[in-house]
């Protein structure tokens, strides 16, 4: 799945590494940004090596260009193009040339030119520097085609210097120049005397051919000859000579001479395909172009100053349009074209460390890029399918996801796990509610109050009868690239549904909606929003349509599950209204939206990366928010940002005034409020057993963020107590304990209290160590032996 | 991969329980994902429970592990 064609797929989709406008405007390929960057930053050399690196004849060439980079420019309708070429002149004018000649070592392949046109001189000098020796054959002074073509260049005498500076720097590179006078046969000789022959159709003595005979894609004309140096015609039909076009006419045809001496193809790789860089200008002020004086020609006489503020004005033509919205993007410093090769490298490397695990395993999932991308890329759509590679070679981190999927596990077993008929009407079912295990477990009551409204207001309808199932949706399995785990879950459910006769499901949650429409596409789903939207809710507001502690005015917060999910959109806007909220659109809703850190498991994986999202979610919504995903809400409500969730407004009875900045559970309350829902919800009473073991608050709250649960520490109390043993403090009578349920293994320092036991402190890790754990020493060391795949499991909550 | 290997308890006088015995510094192996390691650990020279104390735990340990992890 991540082979080298998948590689090239996804990389071609990202355009932050193609060219900008001017880049591609210039023949040479000059690097603008750059040269701008150095020229804003005053750094007048610098931009001085990197111009005459990529552009021919610098002299000549920044006095004559008719800069079609300009035309190109972003800026251009933002205030004026940026006036690279008065900057490019200032430039040459206030440095000095540094040429160190670098001599190449010196090629066999001879080089003929015959005219010293700009065509001409640029291929000369390529050639030249390439280490070819060259001759170029002209008439009368080597400068004077070049003064008759551009008598522009006579004027300014400084600018004078320029060319000889030039012509002096070719006879540097060894160039012959010699005088030929017109001769019919001398084409023909030259091309047998010489390796390749390039005929300047602007300058030579000899008639140029019909520019319909000249190979268009290589400027081949016959035999080892290229022309190059036309001059341009407009629509009208008059012509023009562009220096631009000329000089890089001359610069390819140097390339097609290379390639002729040489007996390479003169097509293969020679255009490269990359998509256009998207540069979003929507929010970019109009700046207008820094004046100077001007000479007599109209160049502007850039003061050092000057140049750099127009310098300034440079756009630094870039896309980022995802990255600039995703904080987890932005951390890992890149763009997406280059995380598709680090991700592939990634899945390459049999032996080694695997360093981009943590780019493949920090995305939420969530959509957002793709959406906002303008050419669809997905680094969800990426990392997933990293993700799944890695399952499947076992080399998936066992800590990033097995807590999430034993949380999964828990929340879809006998604990917490219910499927009910409609009590009333336990024969027909034709709705399903799932409400999912996360509302389950920090809105239990709700759920139940809901499912008794449903059932009630359905219940008069053409389609009655509403059964509700606890269960988790598997979307764990599906985000921790588990496919067969996802399968295994999904086709539990798709019993469970085929059992109760097809009923349509209702869904509060949008991952849930999400897991169903991905893993059961045979199965009517929708969310319980759109369900509730048709029905009259008057009886389930109450009085109260109007809360006193209701914010005056909600940021919606869309969950990233329902992206693209409009009817998830309507209704929850629908609903909310009705309840008597004003609404407000953050810049980045609906589709757009950004994800709470819940997605994908970063907040088991990476928790640190994940509260990072969250605050970057948090400062988009300059209203308290309202979430229609309980994880959004209590994410953004315990990350300190006043969130309410939909059921808060919609049962206004149920909740307390401060909802809106209740952290919700924590992570062992949540396992515990499932499985208290599901004994209520089969017995009608809410007991469950009190704990035996006291865990001070503050101290649950730390380990929780270690994904050490209260259910682990009772369990490893309950464990190292039955198995006798544990350690013992003489100094204060603490005990120390150890218990390995499955992969972790748990260590607790406890003491006895009353009845039960209290909890000083506690740890875990995943190494196993003979004689700890609740196992002896030699039966470890016996297992261990034979086989050490380490069996993969977790505690993730460490690494981040 | 260089693990130091000797670590004692963290702080307190630590005995077995089951044995009423001190603990002494004792060499063991520990295991992970196809890995093993010498440690020297704090051990009932009776009946071979062995303790791994927090520093070490939520130190070395989760760095090792988490570079195993990355292999
Ligand atoms: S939006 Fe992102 S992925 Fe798309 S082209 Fe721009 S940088 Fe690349
Ligand atoms: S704004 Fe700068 S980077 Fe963009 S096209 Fe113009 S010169 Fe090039
Ligand atoms: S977190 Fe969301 S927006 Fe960011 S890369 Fe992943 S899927 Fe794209
Ligand atoms: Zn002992």
């Amino acid at each position: 799945m991540l082979d080298q064609d998948s590689l090239h797929a996804f990389e071609a989709r990202c355009t932050q590494e193609s060219p900008p406008r001017c880049r591609l405007a210039c023949p040479f390929d000059l690097d603008c940004r750059a040269f701008l960057t150095l020229l804003e930053q005053g750094k007048i050399d610098e931009a001085r090596k990197l111009l005459v690196r990529h552009v021919p004849l610098p002299g000549i060439m920044v006095r004559l260009c008719d800069h079609p980079c300009e035309q190109a420019c972003l800026r251009r309708d933002l205030g004026g193009a940026i006036a690279l070429h008065d900057l490019e002149l200032f430039c040459m004018r206030s440095s000095q040339s540094q040429e160190r000649s670098l001599p190449l070592p010196p090629k066999r392949l001879r080089m003929a030119i015959l005219g010293a046109g700009l065509a001409g001189l640029t291929a000369a000098w390529d050639l030249a520097h390439k280490g070819y020796p060259v001759t170029v054959f002209h008439n009368g002074e080597p400068s004077e085609a070049l003064l008759t073509r551009y008598p522009q260049f006579q004027h300014d005498v400084k600018d004078r210097n320029f060319l000889q500076a030039d012509l002096a720097a070719l006879e540097k590179r060894k160039v012959i120049f010699q005088q030929e006078a017109s001769n019919p046969e001398l084409l023909d000789r030259l091309s047998r005397q010489f390796d390749a022959v390039l005929l300047d159709v602007d300058s030579a003595s000899v008639r140029a051919p019909d520019r319909r005979l000249v190979n268009a894609q290589t400027l081949l004309w016959r035999e080892n000859i290229v022309c190059a140096g036309w001059l341009q015609r407009t629509a009208t039909g008059h012509t023009y000579a562009s220096p631009s076009a000329q000089a890089g006419e001359g610069r390819y045809a140097a390339q097609t001479m290379e390639r002729l001496a040489a007996g390479l193809s003169l097509t293969a790789e020679r255009k490269k395909t990359q998509g256009t860089l998207h540069v979003d200008v929507a929010h970019v002020a109009h700046v207008p172009r820094v004046e100077a004086e001007r000479d007599v020609d109209g160049t502007a006489l850039y003061a050092a100053a000057e140049a750099s503020a127009e310098a300034a004005r440079c756009l630094q033509c870039q896309c980022l349009q995802c990255v600039r919205q995703c904080a987890y993007m932005q951390k890992f410093k890149g763009y997406p074209r280059l995380y598709a090769r680090q991700v592939h490298n990634n899945a390459a490397i049999v032996k080694g460390l695997h360093t981009a695990n943590e780019l493949v395993n920090g995305c939420a999932l969530c959509g957002q890029c793709a959406e906002l991308c303008p050419e669809n890329f997905s680094m969800a759509e990426l990392c997933l399918a990293a993700r799944e590679d890695m399952v499947q070679r076992g080399v998936m981190p066992p800590s990033a996801h097995e807590f999430a999927l034993e949380d999964m596990d828990s929340a879809s077993g006998p604990e917490c796990a219910l499927t009910l008929p409609d009590p009333t009407l336990p024969e027909t079912t034709s709705f399903l509610f799932f409400p999912g295990c996360q509302l389950a477990a920090s809105r239990g009551t709700q759920v139940e109050t809901l499912w008794i409204w449903l059932r009630k207001a359905l219940g008069t309808s053409a389609t009655p009868g509403v059964a509700l199932l606890l269960s988790c949706c598997g979307m764990p399995a599906h985000w921790a690239g588990r496919r067969e785990l996802f399968k295994q879950h999904m086709k539990k459910l798709h019993t469970i549904w085929e059992d109760l006769g097809r009923p349509c499901l209702l869904t509060a949650c949008a991952s849930c909606l999400a897991a169903f429409r991905e893993g059961l596409p045979e199965v009517r789903a929708k969310s319980v929003w759109e369900i509730m939207d048709g029905l009259d809710i008057s009886s389930l507001l109450g009085q109260a349509t109007n809360r006193a502690d209701m914010p005056p005015v909600f940021s919606v917060h869309d969950p990233c599950t329902a992206r693209n999910n409009t009817a998830w959109h309507t209704a929850v806007r629908s609903l909310a209204r009705k309840a008597g909220a004003v609404l407000e659109e953050p810049t980045l809703s609906t589709d757009a939206t950004a994800c709470c850190g819940y997605g994908g498991l970063v907040w088991c994986a990476q928790p640190q990366s994940a509260k990072d999202m969250l605050a970057h979610r948090a400062a988009q919504l300059p209203h308290p928010a309202l979430a229609s995903c309980i994880m959004c809400r209590d994410r953004l409500a315990a990350g300190g940002k006043e969130c309410w969730h939909l059921l808060d407004i919609l049962l206004p009875g149920m909740t307390k005034s401060g909802t809106g900045r209740e952290p919700g559970p924590g992570l062992s309350a949540r396992r515990a409020n499932r499985a208290q829902l599901r004994t209520r919800l089969l017995a009608g009473t809410g007991h469950t057993k009190p704990c035996s073991l006291r865990v001070p608050p503050e101290l649950l709250a730390r380990l929780e963020e270690r994904h050490i649960l209260l259910q682990d520490l009772e369990a490893a109390v309950t464990g190292a107590e039955a198995c006798g043993q544990w350690f013992a403090n003489a100094e204060n009578g603490h005990r120390l304990g150890s218990w390995k349920p499955r992969h972790v293994t748990f260590w607790v320092e406890y003491a006895p209290e009353n009845q039960g036991y209290v909890l000083y402190d506690a740890w875990c890790h995943r190494m196993i160590v003979p004689g700890s754990g609740g196992q002896e020493a030699e039966a470890v060391i016996k297992a261990q032996q034979c086989c050490t795949d380490g069996s993969r499991g977790g505690q993730g909550g460490g690494r981040s | 991969m260089s693990m130091a290997p000797n670590y004692g308890p963290d702080a307190g006088a630590w005995m077995c329980g089951r044995c009423q015995k001190p603990l002494e510094q004792i060499r063991t192996t520990a295991f992970y994902l196809n890995s093993a390691f010498d440690v020297v650990l704090p051990r009932c020279p009776q009946c071979g429970l062995t303790l791994v104390p927090k520093s070490l735990a939520e130190g070395k340990m989760l760095e090792v592990e988490a570079l195993l992890e990355d292999k």
